[in-house]
């Protein structure tokens, strides 16, 4: 029976493999057919093919999505100008490169063999896709390139788009800019539409929605005769234009913060209290994007982006600053929610706080006398905080400014956003490798010390307490709005602080920041700075009663925060809910 | 150790002829394509880099294969499982620095070479299939079930890298075991019909290159410079070839760079444009001799994992041949298989090898047992 068993097993096996042997025979046997049917039948239909084989393909960009601010007004666009292109097999030919190099010099587009060379290296896939030699040029630079007998068989024109900032220096840290793909990024695109010699987005929102706004390259596929010259068109596909994007961003707003900000190094941001959108973000001392989308030399560069005052960092965003006394709402938040102090709570200022034989001065030498919280934030008195501060201890401080965002990326779409430090002890014994003292425990709490935030940063922990309790993530581009989260400061705190703020700007420190038609509730700062004159800071919102807007500038030597940048804030507030401008 | 050999002079002796020199036959055929396809190129590419390499892998290869056939293929039963753990690991290894690079990679680079864990996880994944239906013959449904379990762990890491053609490689590899060792038909049936209808829910974690191949495929005029400008050109080497060829070192298409990767994925449009029909028909013909030698050892053979070894194997080098010729005239979507013993890289050269060295080293042990 076991025997029976086993060769009914076996037969059973071997049919099975006789199966798979007649798989394989019939799909080689199609294999075979289908060679056949190409190197027999059709055989002198693809030797012609083959012989003639003079398909060339040209990628065409395709013209980027367009950028507008919230009404309409264009902040990035594309103007028409030419490509010069080349086939690489041609470029390859005798001492073509050569040839073409010294044409384009002559013809005022200074080219050398060596950047030929970089630019083959870059964009080649096949010997008969063209290449982009030269970019960027005027009617009059290509009447007189195909005039040139020297090379007018080598090369050809083409259309193509280039990047145009209407605003210019206005928007320049919002817009961002474009420039020519880097090999990095185009490895890290690899498998994509992305191509050697491509425009990407380098910066700003540019960079932040380049899928969005990058569109899809055309290509068109030519037939040439045996002078390389074009028979017909094979396959043409237009390429498809890249989305628009439509911002928060008014540029009017972000003129008029401009003017006003001046000759100031500095930012000024607003933004919508209610959802976080930007209306203004502006950084001085700005730049032109222009000249960058044209192509600079690494010299021109160079002096731009290590210029003294390093016009290409945006301010607004990746400047850390001690908050300095803008500092204190958030502070105040703290010693009220853990119930260090309540409203009613009175410290005695008498002009300096003394801990541990040092002395830590308010601002005022000769003292404030009895404050409260109201008036410990319109006078902006040191003493009140450095006191109830340092009794309610460091970590009870941090953990509120944790929830205003302190020390954390606010999430806007923008790049190279900088965090900010939030110093613990923890933070000091892994940075400086000592311990906490006492004394820093007093210097944070008038936002000195180690503590750093960026204006967006003071931003948005104001416009929480304007919105009752809402932190933001503050956002560019229409539509981005994310649902904000809740701050977790009591409904109570938060009125008392927005009561002490009003008291600021309605005879205390700030009060000129309300001169211009529209009540605004805000806060001063002067930021110490070792390297030379004070920071200035001033951050508020308006209307006080139902706040829409906040705003905050930041003046960097601009000494008081009261007298440069309260009357900006509050000028550019009052723009934006009357539109008058003061 | 001992071999199970005295001396040269038996192994000789005892060796399948067809099944070693048939490789060799194609392996040439190879050599030859690369050495016409770099010969041509610029100066700056490493002409003889290229070819040189194969060679020494080939060397390489070789002696693998020998080694194989000298220590017998029942070792690696042994190290089975320790060898699919390997393998596991390594894939998964992949997959985590894939997510903290945000790269996409299929290899190790171990500076010589790029290591393929799921290349030379093929021949394990061959022997984890030849275990799985012996101690478990697909029979029924809970059977089935352990393998089929076995089956997507394995596979789901190299589909998630994504690497479309392996991973149909091992789904083949299985499916060819599961058909010989008799499972029902129902439920053959039902495998097929689950593989095609899970084929939309994958198509989201596909990279776009990869749909776009695809969808090329079905429509070669949506991407003429990238895949559909390839299946174009390939089609027009293949086509110009002719009956007999252009001629050796003749052939144009790879050489004025039409044909992309001209030394890997279209290795066999070169070859098929300079040897015309007659050789690419040659070809064919030697690896399906080559396969029909490999079932003739799976029916000869008694130790049933060693059948089983022998019919993944078959299906493994079967989807190779077929996709890389089929894709070459456009019957087939463009993946990166490399045609076996055809194709330049070291991965597939030693893989292919070893795999041969263990059906020769299985026949030698049928031969014996049946003396």
């Amino acid at each position: 029976m076991i025997f029976d068993n086993n060769s009914n097993k076996n037969f059973l096996v071997t049919k099975r493999i006789q199966l798979v042997r007649v798989v394989i025979l019939a799909l080689s046997f199609v294999l075979l057919s289908a060679l056949a049917y190409y190197q027999i039948f059709f055989r002198s239909r693809y030797v012609i093919l083959a012989r003639k084989n003079r398909l060339r393909s040209i990628r065409m960009e395709a013209p980027r999505g367009s950028i507008y601010d919230h009404n309409g007004n264009p902040l990035a666009l594309n103007v028409i100008m030419f490509d010069i292109k080349c086939y690489p097999n041609i470029l390859l030919q005798d001492d073509n490169m050569k040839r073409i190099a010294e044409a384009l010099t002559r013809c005022g587009i200074v080219t050398t063999e060596k950047i030929l060379d970089e630019k083959l290296r870059k964009q080649y896939t096949t010997p008969y896709s063209a290449i982009t030699v030269a970019k960027n040029l005027t009617f009059a630079h290509v009447a007189e390139i195909i005039s040139d007998e020297n090379i007018n068989s080598l090369v050809f024109p083409t259309r193509s788009w280039k990047r145009t900032y209407p605003s210019g220096k206005y928007t320049v840290h919002v817009v961002g800019y474009v420039g020519e793909i880097s090999d990095k990024e185009l490895e890290k695109r690899q498998g994509t539409n992305y191509h050697g010699g491509d425009t990407v987005g380098k910066n700003g929102i540019e960079y932040v929605y380049e899928d969005d706004l990058f569109g899809e390259p055309g290509e068109e596929l030519i037939e040439v005769d045996a002078k390389g010259r074009k028979v017909k068109d094979v396959v043409y596909n237009e390429p498809v234009k890249g989305d628009d994007i439509f911002l928060t961003i008014d540029l009017e707003a972000q003129k008029y913060a401009a003017e006003l900000l001046g000759d100031f190094r500095g930012a000024v941001v607003v933004m919508d209290v209610r959802d976080g959108s930007i209306l203004v973000l502006y950084s001085s001392p700005s730049y032109d994007p222009n000249s960058l989308t044209w192509g600079i030399t690494h010299e021109d560069w160079l002096a731009m982006s290590d210029h003294r005052e390093r016009p290409m960092m945006n301010r607004a965003i990746s400047g850390a600053y001690p908050p300095a006394s803008t500092f204190k709402a958030i502070m105040g938040s703290a010693l009220l929610e853990k119930n260090v102090a309540n409203m009613y709570s009175q410290v005695y200022c008498s002009g300096y706080y003394e801990l541990g034989g040092t002395k830590f001065r308010c601002w005022r030498h000769s003292g404030h006398g009895t404050e409260n919280i109201f008036r410990a934030l319109s006078d902006s008195c040191d003493v009140y905080f450095y006191t109830l501060a340092h009794r309610a201890g460091i970590n009870a401080l941090t953990d509120v400014a944790e929830k205003f965002g302190v020390g954390k990326k606010t999430g806007i779409d923008l790049t190279s956003e900088s965090s900010g430090t939030l110093p613990t002890p923890k933070w000091k014994k892994h940075r400086l490798k000592v311990g906490w003292y006492g004394g820093d425990t007093v210097n944070f709490s008038i936002g000195q010390g180690y503590v750093l935030m960026t204006p967006l940063q003071v931003l948005r922990a104001y416009a929480a307490i304007a919105n009752g309790g809402k932190l933001v993530t503050p956002y560019i581009r229409q539509g981005k709005v994310k649902t904000a989260k809740a701050l977790g400061i009591s409904h109570l705190t938060l009125e008392t602080i927005k009561k002490g703020l009003y008291a600021v700007t309605h005879g205390g420190t700030g009060t000129r920041a309300s001169a211009f038609g529209v009540d605004v509730s805000g806060k001063t700062g002067t930021a110490q700075n070792s390297q030379g004159a004070d920071h200035a800071w001033f951050v508020g919102f308006a209307p006080s009663g139902q706040p829409k807007y906040a705003a905050v500038v930041i003046a960097e030597a601009g000494e008081h925060g009261s007298s440069v940048c309260g009357p900006i804030v509050g000028k550019i507030l009052s723009y934006l809910i009357t539109g008058k401008k003061h | 150790m001992k071999t199970n050999f005295s001396s040269i002079r038996e192994l000789w002796n005892r060796l399948d002829k067809v099944l070693f020199f048939i490789p060799l036959v194609l392996l040439c055929c190879g050599l030859l394509s690369i050495y016409s396809q770099c010969a041509l190129i610029d100066q700056s590419i490493l002409q003889f880099g290229i070819l040189s390499r194969q060679i020494i892998w080939s060397l390489v290869g070789l002696i693998f294969y020998f080694f194989i056939v000298l220590f017998d293929y029942k070792v690696i039963y042994r190290y089975t499982t320790v060898l699919y753990a390997i393998l596991m690991v390594m894939l998964l290894l992949l997959l985590v620095i894939d997510y903290a690079t945000k790269g996409a990679s299929r290899w190790f680079n171990l500076g010589f070479m790029r290591f393929q864990p799921s290349e030379f996880g093929k021949i394990v994944w061959a022997f984890v299939i030849a275990f799985m239906c012996s101690n478990f013959p697909p029979k029924r449904f809970y059977d089935i079930g352990i393998t089929l379990a076995v089956a997507g762990a394995t596979i789901l890491p190299i589909l998630l890298q994504p690497d479309l053609g392996s991973t149909l490689v091992y789904v083949v590899m299985l499916l060819a075991v599961f058909v010989v060792a008799c499972i029902p038909w129902k439920y053959i049936w039902g495998l097929v019909g689950i593989a095609l209808g899970s084929f939309p829910l994958l198509w989201p974690f596909l990279k776009e290159y990869q749909k776009l191949r695809i969808l090329v495929f079905i429509n070669p005029s949506l991407d003429p410079r990238g895949a559909g400008y390839n299946v174009i050109q390939s089609r027009i080497a293949v086509g110009s070839g002719g009956f007999f060829g252009k001629g050796f070192m003749q052939g144009t298409q790879g050489k004025l760079h039409f044909l992309p990767e001209p030394h890997t994925d279209f290795i066999f449009s070169v070859f098929s444009e300079e040897f015309g029909f007659v050789g690419s028909s040659m070809v064919i013909l030697l690896y399906v001799t080559l396969m029909m030698r490999i079932l003739q050892i799976a029916e000869k053979t008694q130790d049933e994992k060693a059948r089983y070894v022998c019919i993944a194997i078959v299906a493994c080098l079967w989807f190779a041949v077929t996709e890389s010729v089929a894709m070459t005239v456009g019957l087939a979507p463009v993946t990166g298989i490399p045609l076996p013993l055809f194709s330049y890289g070291g991965s597939s050269i030693l893989v292919t090898f070893m795999m041969l060295g263990i059906v020769q080293s299985i026949g030698i042990a049928a031969n014996e047992g049946e003396n």
